[in-house]
């Protein structure tokens, strides 16, 4: 029995090492400061970059009844240091806890930086630091990031996780943001054969702002009023070799969404002109892409040949003028009017991606690859330089499956 | 019906050499294929295991001359004394170097992944300690574990394999040939090292109910972790494509890239115990092995005492060097070159000599008799 | 420290110093004779075995036996036999028979009767109940088995409560368990065999099997076990179980012990062995695996897809119990990303002003809760529920309200708490509770990875524990044949076989067609 209490009392010695010494790795939970945001600026001073951290406070919203606290939801610090790792350490001069990037959900790059040639050299710590996640965004604002997280107070997710989260999702659903995580930005700027799209957003109001189509906007362009946030997310950064080289507004990344097959878009929400009368009244459709694009080439010639097909899936909503669909013509004429509509923009977006950009902004390289044996054919092909003259043609392939309801004109009184 | 006591039965024996050597999908290994081969690296595994099958194929059928005999008994028995002695000591030292290199590698991962702050050492030792523990326990209970286990191993693998497809480009494989089939074709026998399990495996024959459970169960986890480890590698090129060469170990970053949904972002902790729990069980049973051989080669019966003192040499060849860099350049490189190829030629040289001495004709003549 | 550590392995292997036991060899040797056939030795030779008068419940009656014209006595303890039975079928007929006869047995109308003439033997009797005659001149003594003992009828399962099926269970007396399962298993091949297996107090143990099931190697190996005990007394069954464990240090049992009859009987048709003890209300089933511990007779009573339901829903408290509050120290502690960000950000603030690490704040509350437990246990039964209320409701808000614990460790202790209470099976209960201080305390020492290190290590020691020579995962690892009972069970048209580990003499248990 006394064999068993020494075997007891070793153990317990045992226990109490784990318990008092095991603290290599462990941290308490509320120890820590949690950043949700990134913003990097160029700094004014060479070789530094300008960090701003913007860190959720968990007291707000997470207690429930009683005990709420009368702190900011939100802390945000900016500073100049090297590289964003160890500004951690540096933040701690101002954060009272630990700060992590466990959280980190999404870096705002100002314009002015992500045009900046020591862009990628500086971005591409994101792969050294363990606590950030490659599936965390990356976005381009407007004005310095410093001041977009400043400005960016939004009404209704006053945390800002859940403000970033619900932002970015639905605005990748609509289309109208490019699905820019970091996996997307490391795995473009190594291959270096197509460009990458980053989302972009503004938290400062356009001062002359026109009306125009659903999804034309930049950032900033759109003219809501009322009582909101002013922050917008729409439209795209276009990033070559790791560097901003242009922009794309939201029905350019709207298309180039809807070409790229590894983007997962929901439903989205479209205008398209009215075949049947000449008067501005637009119809409105619910398109879904339910199937892959089909791509052909021909890369033999000179002159490289690409023909990508679009299966869209088209819900009429709206018939503003009225139109009985019961009749054949009239579906033959709709369905034309879709087509031309979006071979148009299709083709006007590529057009513009091989003239303007000089490049494809989505991996349509990929693609290619099955036409060659090896890599060696392939990178004498030079997919980059080959695609600003190829010829490329769209053909929509568009599914009418639901015309809406079938209305018949209003009777005018007196008839 | 019949029952063996102590003995390992055939789902026991898949169990552990698919955790063994299916593990390497999880590992630095698809890296090492795409730096060697680029986008033909899933050809890889099918091709070294195509040839190796071969000496594979032979050393079985010379094997089952000597029903429930060992290989080192087997090799003393057609080598002579000494030049078997020399031969075992070999394969010895290589597989001790393979679990010390293979131990600092999973070490690696752990620490650079999910201890960041923790000694290596300590990490290391708890390894070590549980390995240790669960070898002395005997062949049997480890194949038991594994038994109970691989099935959740194999299902998480899956559910990793289906989401990382989620975010993969199929079209990430093409150009099909890679860097050209001459270069495939020069890599597939290099890599033989990757099926070097196998030839040790023969050492734990005795500890099977019959010969035929061995040769059943080798081929049965055979082309199933041949077909594993290429799928695996098949799955990261379609997910990295050419950053697959910068990761050093793609199955830790896909884990946690992938989310279930929105609202568990990350996930890498669910599939982390699952990898970790097949580490210890693969080491444990590497251990075993590796005690056994040495007790073999030394005339030691009890061997079983001897798990805890080897686990702490390997614990302290394992540390030796300073950073996983050198780690890869020390240990991995020369045993990776070294192994699977040499295993491959005792294989054949075991074989042609037991061809040249006969021993096939006696075994028929016993046979007809 | 090094001292210290050589002092203790000193304590440790010290041995227990030697004690003599007075000598009563005079008493031994008596009891070695046989009775003599004088009537006045006997009496006084019984008097002294059992210290009358001293003795208060042990009566001797003298009288002379009418027909024979003999005197005689008999002896009993009032205590353990039925009075009326012996006035009226052994003390009347003996005084009142007029008729000349020659025989006891053709005078006295009782039916059970023996006789016996070593003094030892006959004082065991004595002691078991049996009523003692001895004649004047007579060499023997008749043995009337008399014993009444009162007790508690068979009432309904307390501890392994059940909706569907047989509710009865055991109670302490010997012959109803027995009956129990007799009434189950009407076969002449069910085996009674009795067992003395203490010296002093003379405990016996019944052995229940069926004779053409049972394999004989196993049979064996558990008499010899029984019989190789030299111990004065084993009052009761669950002390049995303790000797007859092989590892009696596991936290893991490997003998089941269960109160129900039905249970019982289920495991003799499969081929286990049972044993059952005067004095304990329940049995043991040997040999045990998990899955034993682990099934409940529900399982098979209900409908295969609810019995299926109510076993995934075990598994699923199994795991709940153990690793609920252990992977939220790890998480909480190590692996802070793998939380949702909503659920991190409301742990974190929820933390913020409780002043402990959250290691010693589950360490708190789980130690709490088995405090609540075993308090709701020993409580008198009418203020029972009201401490349950007072522990569970009261406690946890305050604790909540005064800033000691965070709301979520609540819910985790708690969650953790009611699932182990589906672990039916007493001794598995514990085993469960106690495993999950363990994986606490690995946790917090080095997150999952400590975790899931104990875990291998626990599962190593698990399949290397063995129930009389059953590992303890049979048959699912090392795989034997069975019919696949163990997660899943099958409808029972399919589940035709009896386990394979048991090597039963008859393995199939429903033949085809």
């Amino acid at each position: 029995m006394l064999k068993t209490k020494t075997v007891c009392r070793l153990l317990f010695y045992c226990v109490m090492i784990c318990i008092l010494t095991g603290c290599w790795d462990r941290e308490e939970i509320e120890d820590k400061s949690y950043v949700i945001g990134l913003g990097l600026d160029r700094s004014s001073q060479k070789g530094k970059i300008k960090v701003t951290m913007l860190l959720a406070n968990p007291e707000v919203g997470s207690i429930q009844g009683g005990g709420g606290s009368t702190e900011k939801p939100r802390e945000i610090i900016s500073f100049d240091a090297n590289d964003f790792i160890a500004a951690k350490a540096t933040a701690n001069a101002v954060i009272s806890r630990k700060v992590t990037y466990e959280l980190l959900k999404i870096f705002v790059v100002s314009e002015d930086f992500a045009r900046d040639k020591t862009f990628p050299s500086t971005f591409y710590d994101i792969t050294k630091d363990k606590e950030i996640h490659q599936n965390s965004y990356i976005a381009v604002s407007k004005e310095k990031a410093s001041q977009y997280f400043i400005h960016n107070r939004p009404k209704m997710e006053t945390r800002p996780h859940k403000y970033y989260q619900f932002m970015i999702n639905h605005g990748i659903e609509n289309g109208l943001i490019p699905d820019s995580t970091l996996f997307r930005y490391l795995q473009t700027t190594e291959r270096g054969t197509d460009l990458f799209l980053a989302m972009y957003t503004t938290a400062e109001k356009q001062k002359h702002r026109e009306i125009k189509q659903e999804d034309e906007y930049m950032a900033g362009e759109l003219n809501a009023t009322g009582e909101l946030d002013d922050t917008q997310f729409i439209g795209s950064a276009v990033f070559k070799n790791g560097v901003m080289i242009d922009k794309l507004n939201g029905q350019e990344t709207r298309v180039i969404n809807i070409l790229d097959d590894t983007t997962n878009i929901k439903e989205i929400l479209v205008n398209f002109p009215n075949p049947f009368s000449d008067n501005n009244k637009q119809f409105s459709a619910r398109v879904s892409k339910t199937k892959n694009n089909k791509v052909r080439m021909n890369l033999k010639g000179p002159k490289p040949m690409i023909l990508i097909t679009v299966p869209l899936e088209y819900e009429i909503l709206s018939n503003p003028s009225m139109v009985n669909f019961l009749k054949e013509k009239n579906r033959q004429i709709l369905k034309h009017e879709i087509i031309k509509d979006v071979e148009g923009l299709f083709e006007k977006v590529l057009k513009k991606s091989q003239t303007q950009l000089k490049g494809v902004p989505y991996p349509l390289s990929f693609n290619s690859r099955r036409y060659f044996g090896t890599i060696q054919q392939y990178k004498k092909f030079n997919w980059a330089k080959s695609y600003i003259h190829a010829d490329i043609q769209v053909k929509a392939d568009i599914q009418i499956i639901d015309y809406g309801k079938i209305i018949k004109k209003p009777i005018k009184v007196g008839e | 019906m019949n029952q063996h006591p102590g003995k390992l039965g055939i789902r026991e024996y898949v169990s552990i050499a698919i955790l063994m050597v299916g593990a390497k999908a999880t590992e630095d290994t698809p890296t090492m294929l795409y730096n060697k081969v680029q986008n033909a690296a899933w050809m890889i595994p099918l091709l070294s295991a195509g040839i190796f099958f071969i000496p594979l194929y032979l050393l079985i059928k010379t094997l089952s001359l000597y029903q429930g005999k060992d290989l080192f008994s087997v090799i003393n028995k057609i080598l002579g004394k000494y030049l078997g002695f020399i031969i075992c000591l070999v394969i010895f030292i290589i597989s001790s170097f393979g679990i010390s290199a293979s131990t600092r590698t999973y070490i690696d991962i752990i620490r650079a992944f999910y201890f960041t702050a923790t000694p290596n050492v300590i990490i290391y030792a708890i390894l070590i300690i549980i390995s240790a523990y669960g070898a002395k326990k005997g062949l049997q209970h480890i194949g038991s574990v594994s038994y109970l286990i691989v099935f959740y191993v194999l299902v998480s693998l899956y559910i990793v394999f289906y989401l990382s497809m989620q975010h993969g480009k199929i079209q990430s494989i093409f150009p099909i040939w890679g860097p050209g089939t001459l270069e495939i074709l020069k890599q597939g026998p290099q890599q033989l090292t990757l099926f070097a399990e196998f030839f040790i495996f023969a050492m734990i024959i005795p500890y099977f109910t019959s010969n035929k459970v061995f040769s059943k169960g080798t081929w049965i986890a055979y082309v199933y972790v041949s077909i594993q480890i290429s799928a695996a590698t098949f799955l990261f090129i379609c997910m990295f494509d050419t950053s697959l060469g910068g990761i050093g170990y793609p199955f830790h970053t896909v884990i946690r890239f992938i989310s279930l949904g929105e609202f568990i972002p990350n996930v890498e902790i669910i599939f982390f115990i699952i990898w970790i729990i097949s580490a210890f069980i693969r080491f444990t049973a590497f251990l075993y092995i590796n005690a056994l051989m040495f007790g073999h080669i030394f005339k030691i019966k009890d061997f079983e005492y001897l798990i805890p003192s080897l686990a702490t040499i390997y614990l302290l060849i394992g540390i030796i060097p300073e950073s996983p860099l050198d780690a890869g350049l020390d240990f991995k490189t020369p045993i990776t070159n070294l192994a699977g190829p040499t295993f491959a030629v005792i294989s054949i040289l075991l074989w042609m000599v037991a061809l040249i001495k006969g021993e096939f004709k006696h075994a028929k003549n016993k046979n007809s008799m | 420290m090094q001292k210290k550590i050589s002092k203790l392995w000193k304590q440790g292997l010290n041995t227990e110093p030697e004690f003599n036991e007075q000598s009563n060899a005079r008493v031994i040797d008596l009891k070695k004779q046989d009775i003599s056939a004088s009537y006045d030795q006997n009496l006084a030779t019984f008097k002294s075995l059992f210290t009358v008068p001293d003795n208060s419940d042990v009566k001797v009656r003298e009288f002379t036996i009418t027909s024979l014209n003999r005197k005689g006595f008999i002896i009993y303890l009032s205590t353990m036999v039925g009075l009326q039975i012996i006035i009226e079928s052994i003390v009347e007929p003996l005084i009142d028979d007029e008729h000349p006869s020659e025989k006891i047995p053709d005078i006295v109308s009782y039916p059970i009767a023996s006789t016996n003439t070593n003094i030892g033997e006959i004082t065991e009797f004595i002691t078991a109940g049996n009523t003692a005659l001895f004649v004047d001149g007579d060499k023997q003594c008749y043995l009337f088995e008399t014993t009444q003992i009162s007790g508690r009828s068979i009432e309904k399962s307390e501890n392994e409560v059940i909706v569907k099926g047989a509710k009865e269970a055991f109670n302490e007396r010997g012959i109803d368990n027995i009956a129990l399962i007799r009434k189950k298993i009407k076969n002449e091949n069910l085996l009674v065999e009795t067992r003395t297996i203490a010296k002093r107090s003379r405990n016996n143990v019944f052995l229940v099997y069926q004779k053409d099931l049972v394999n004989e190697e196993l049979l064996k190996t558990i008499k010899d076990k029984l019989d190789s005990f030299v111990v004065d007394s084993i009052l009761d069954l669950s002390i049995l179980e303790q000797y007859l464990e092989e590892r009696p240090r596991s936290l893991f049992p490997t003998i089941l012990y269960t109160e129900r009859p039905d249970r019982a009987a289920a495991f003799i048709e499969e081929g286990h062995i049972i044993l059952l003890m005067e004095n304990s209300p329940a049995c043991l089933i040997l040999p045990a695996t998990f899955w034993t511990m682990f099934h409940s007779p529900e399982d098979h009573y209900l409908r295969t897809p609810y019995g299926n339901f109510i076993r995934i829903l075990r598994f699923l408290a199994l795991f709940v119990a153990v690793f609920t509050s252990p992977i939220y120290i790890a998480i909480t502690n190590f692996h802070v990303g793998m939380i949702p960000p909503d659920l991190l950000m409301a742990i974190a603030g929820t933390r913020e002003r409780v002043p402990f690490p959250s290691i010693v704040e589950v360490l708190m509350m789980e130690i709490a809760f088995e405090l609540i437990r075993e308090a709701g246990l020993r409580v008198p039964s009418p203020i029972g529920p009201t401490i349950g209320i007072v522990g569970a409701l009261i406690l946890g808000q305050a604790a909540v309200q005064a800033n000691i614990i965070s709301p979520i460790v609540i819910i985790v202790i708690a969650l953790s708490g009611l699932s182990s209470f589906i672990i039916a099976d007493g001794s598995l209960n514990f085993a469960i509770r106690i495993t999950r201080f363990l994986f606490i305390f690995s946790a917090g020492f080095i997150g999952i990875y400590g975790m899931m290190a104990l875990l291998i290590a626990g599962l190593f020691y698990l399949l290397s524990l063995k129930s009389f020579g059953t590992p303890y995962f049979a048959p699912m690892t090392p795989h034997s044949f069975s019919s696949k009972d163990l997660i899943i069970r099958h409808v029972p048209m399919k589940e035709r076989f009896r386990p394979g580990y048991l090597k039963p003499k008859d393995i199939v248990k429903q033949r085809k067609g």
